[in-house]
């Protein structure tokens, strides 16, 4: 009788998932204190890969918990799939979250450390040891599956990380910076696989680093000191910063001047000549126009909105 | 399923070895987990059969009236005024006015024993020695003070100081002047109104240690007296605070492992949670200690061949005596660290199992006063036998054990409440209390560090 009641509660929950698959933000105000940690948000986020940027200290992470029901917000409307976001307890049914610091207990196995997870995911017994299996299959662990924690590599940590948010097979996956601190090859493999689980749910992704967004997400909305200054396509976002992107070729003496003169987004030096890239509304130099890539529309349009060059580049602070 | 993997948690650890090592040391130190060697004799007629606390007022009177003026000369009072012990010395003024009383209570004047003061050597720093003086009973309830040997040469009172409490006092007025000095000695004395019993030693009889062996034999099964007594070591000794320690740890836990998230955002419920984590500390606890005090009385078993024997006396005081203190002692534990997420509930369990171990220094014979933590039945050798003692008391420890797993309930859900309202968000960050114990912190360790002056 009681699995009978539970199993119809499953479907008439999926039932009103399927019917909105999506992540309603309206008038969103969050403070710590006197400090405005988010200011009149509005977003409208569907099924896959949604990348949320901004500098350090933007409000990113702030926005991820109030959508993981870990923080109270002061004002405005949250649903997800349909779910307001005070209630809590569905909340937790439908998401995973993968904060940006975490660990496990060290001392147990990564095996354990999912068991216990699942276990307190409220999953029984039988889909534990599956979800477990298919799990680690999929980050690629089951062959760590009885290393401990403490042994894990950072990037097999975020990995496993991973696995546990998908524990409940979540319809909304929050990541936050989950790429900081990993080598290339491991950068590359993270994000394939944020790629892949975005096929079948939401997937938010909350980064600094430009170079995440640009190889898997379609929408991106861009966070500063808790505004949104940006919602909207990847291909919107580099439209902005058509025929704005130059490169031009100098001695290397001439680059504190380029510095303090123009906005640079990448540079490489070949002997006594540095290679500069920069955004301008103009042609300056001998200039000549390139391609714009993500995150020349990103630092462009940063600048646009009144954040300057130097403070892009600071960092620090709680994102 | 869950219960399982916090116990497992908890007991797969190094701290829980130590704190297993370290309950199973104190208990081996206060001999508690052997008690072979006091043995329950039956009573043999002109034997010793010990001494017991009654309230005649013939006993009592002239007792506490010795130990007055014995302290009275000495200018040295034993106090306890918070439990602790506490050295009092009385200015002159106080001195006269303990010296009024002990003359209202003899009938002999003020000045006699005014002058027996002056007839002890001072200190040299303002305090009096007493030289030799020798306080003897003289078998009527009066007393000959004899001054002393070769340093009475050169003293005034040559003769002995004969005095006893007058005829003409009753209990209730001695009761009332005895009351006197303890609030000028500012409490906690041997001569506050309820503590003059202590004076009223007498001895056993022979008909009332054998009523007390066939009770230990008939009620307690002997070895319920074995397993009151082991309760009362370890609660005293070790169950009063030691608990604290896994509470705290399982509770710092999540946060140590940077795992606080990844548990918050889960299904499971907060109330289910922390239940479950208490109830894996109580049975943390509760594992060695049952096995422990298995090993205590089985100590004896084999003394008491074809005697029936309560099997499961140990399991009964285990559960009945010392998991209440147990439970309050963990719940406090989890409560704080949810509150203040620091280790600061070892430090509170810590002073409030020190002031009641020492309030009950007093009173280790029975004690099961409403709030306190250790509840106590130990006076000496074999006194674990005194089963009349604990069926007068039983009511009060019955009252004052549920007292505590009714409040342990109190302080669990409250910790609950903490919890859920960290999950959401509402007491994270720099929550006002939290800040507070950092600023206490940042202030002790701060005063520790300023030179003294």
């Amino acid at each position: 009788m009681e699995n009978a009641i539970e199993k119809s509660d499953i479907v008439l929950r999926n039932n009103l998932i399927k019917r909105d698959a999506s992540i309603q933000i309206k008038g969103l105000n969050k403070f710590y204190g006197k400090k405005q940690a988010l200011r009149n948000v509005e977003l409208s986020i569907g099924q896959g890969m949604f990348g949320l940027l901004g500098r350090n200290g933007a409000g990113k992470t702030t926005l991820m918990k109030t959508l993981a029901a870990l923080l109270q917000k002061q004002s405005g409307e949250i649903t997800v799939c349909g779910v307001p976001i005070e209630n809590a307890r569905e909340i937790r049914k439908i998401i995973g979250y993968l904060p940006q610091e975490f660990s496990m207990y060290p001392s147990m196995s990564v095996g354990e450390a999912m068991d216990y997870l699942a276990i307190l995911s409220g999953l029984g017994k039988r889909d534990r040891k599956d979800a477990i299996q298919a799990l680690l299959e999929k980050v690629n662990l089951t062959e760590h599956r009885h290393k401990k924690v403490r042994a894990l590599s950072g990037g097999m940590k975020r990995r496993l990380g991973i696995a546990q948010a998908l524990l409940n097979n979540p319809r909304v996956l929050i990541v936050d910076e989950p790429t900081a601190g990993l080598d290339p090859e491991e950068r590359v493999r993270f994000r394939n696989l944020l790629s892949e689980l975005a096929e079948e749910r939401i997937v938010i992704l909350s980064t600094h680093i430009v170079g995440d967004i640009e190889a898997t997400c379609e929408d991106i909305a861009i966070l500063d000191e808790g505004r949104l200054l940006y919602n909207g396509t990847v291909e919107g976002l580099l439209a902005t910063a058509q025929g704005k992107v130059f490169t031009v070729g100098a001695d290397r003496r001439e680059l504190s001047q380029f510095k303090k003169e123009l906005l640079i987004t990448g540079m490489h030096m070949q002997g006594q000549k540095a290679y500069v890239r920069f955004v301008s509304e103009q042609a300056v130099y001998d200039a000549k126009i390139c391609e714009p890539n993500i995150e020349d529309a990103y630092m462009l349009y940063l600048n646009q909105n009144g954040v300057g060059a130097r403070a892009l580049v600071r960092t620090g602070g709680e994102g | 399923m869950l219960f399982f993997k916090e116990l497992k948690k908890l007991v797969c650890s190094v701290s829980y070895l130590l704190f297993v090592v370290l309950i199973t040391a104190a208990l081996y130190s206060q001999g508690a987990l052997d008690f072979s060697s006091e043995r329950l004799v039956e009573p043999q007629p002109g034997g010793n059969y010990g001494i017991k606390n009654e309230e005649i007022p013939e006993i009592i009177m002239p007792a506490a009236l010795q130990a007055l003026y014995g302290e009275y000369m000495e200018n040295s009072y034993r106090t306890y005024p918070i439990g602790l012990y506490k050295n009092v010395r009385l200015s002159a003024e106080e001195q006269m006015r303990v010296a009024e009383i002990l003359s209202d209570l003899t009938g002999l004047g003020r000045e006699v024993f005014l002058h027996a003061r002056e007839g002890t050597g001072s200190g040299g720093d303002g305090e009096f020695i007493i030289i030799g003086d020798d306080v003897q009973s003289d078998g009527n309830g009066g007393f000959i003070v004899s001054p002393g040997g070769a340093e009475s040469e050169n003293r005034d009172m040559g003769e002995d100081l004969e005095f006893h409490v007058r005829s003409d006092i009753t209990y209730s007025e001695f009761q009332e002047q005895m009351q006197r000095v303890d609030t000028i000695l500012g409490g906690g004395s041997e001569y506050a109104r309820e503590s003059l019993i202590g004076f009223g030693a007498v001895p056993v009889t022979y008909d009332e240690a054998v009523s007390r062996y066939e009770l230990a034999v008939n009620t307690d099964k002997v070895t319920g007296g074995y397993a009151r007594l082991f309760s009362d070591y370890a609660v005293a000794m070790v169950l009063g605070i030691f608990p604290v320690f896994p509470a705290v740890i399982m509770s710092m836990k999540d946060r140590r492992a940077k795992m606080s998230e990844l548990v918050y955002t889960r299904m499971e419920s907060g109330a289910k949670i922390v239940l479950v984590r208490y109830m894996a500390v109580i049975v943390s606890v509760m594992l060695p200690v049952i096995i422990l005090s298995y090993i205590s009385n089985g100590s004896v078993w084999g003394c008491y061949d074809g005697m029936e024997l309560d099997y499961l006396a140990p399991l009964k005081y285990d559960l009945g005596w010392i998991l209440p203190s147990v439970m309050i002692s963990a719940a406090l534990g989890l409560f704080l660290t949810e509150l203040t997420e620091t280790p600061i509930a070892i430090a509170v369990q810590g002073l409030w199992w020190f002031v009641d171990i020492n309030m009950g220094y007093r009173s280790v014979a029975s004690s099961y006063s409403l709030f306190r933590l250790s509840p106590r039945h130990n006076a000496g050798i074999r006194s674990f036998f005194r089963t009349q003692d604990f069926i007068d008391n039983f009511r009060g420890l019955l009252v004052n054990r549920l007292l505590f797993a009714g409040l342990s309930v109190a302080v669990v859900i409250a910790a609950i409440f903490i919890y859920e309202a960290k999950r959401r968000g509402r007491l994270n960050g720099s929550y006002k209390i939290k800040r507070a114990f950092a600023r206490l912190g940042k202030g002790i360790l701060h005063r520790r560090d300023q030179p003294e002056a």
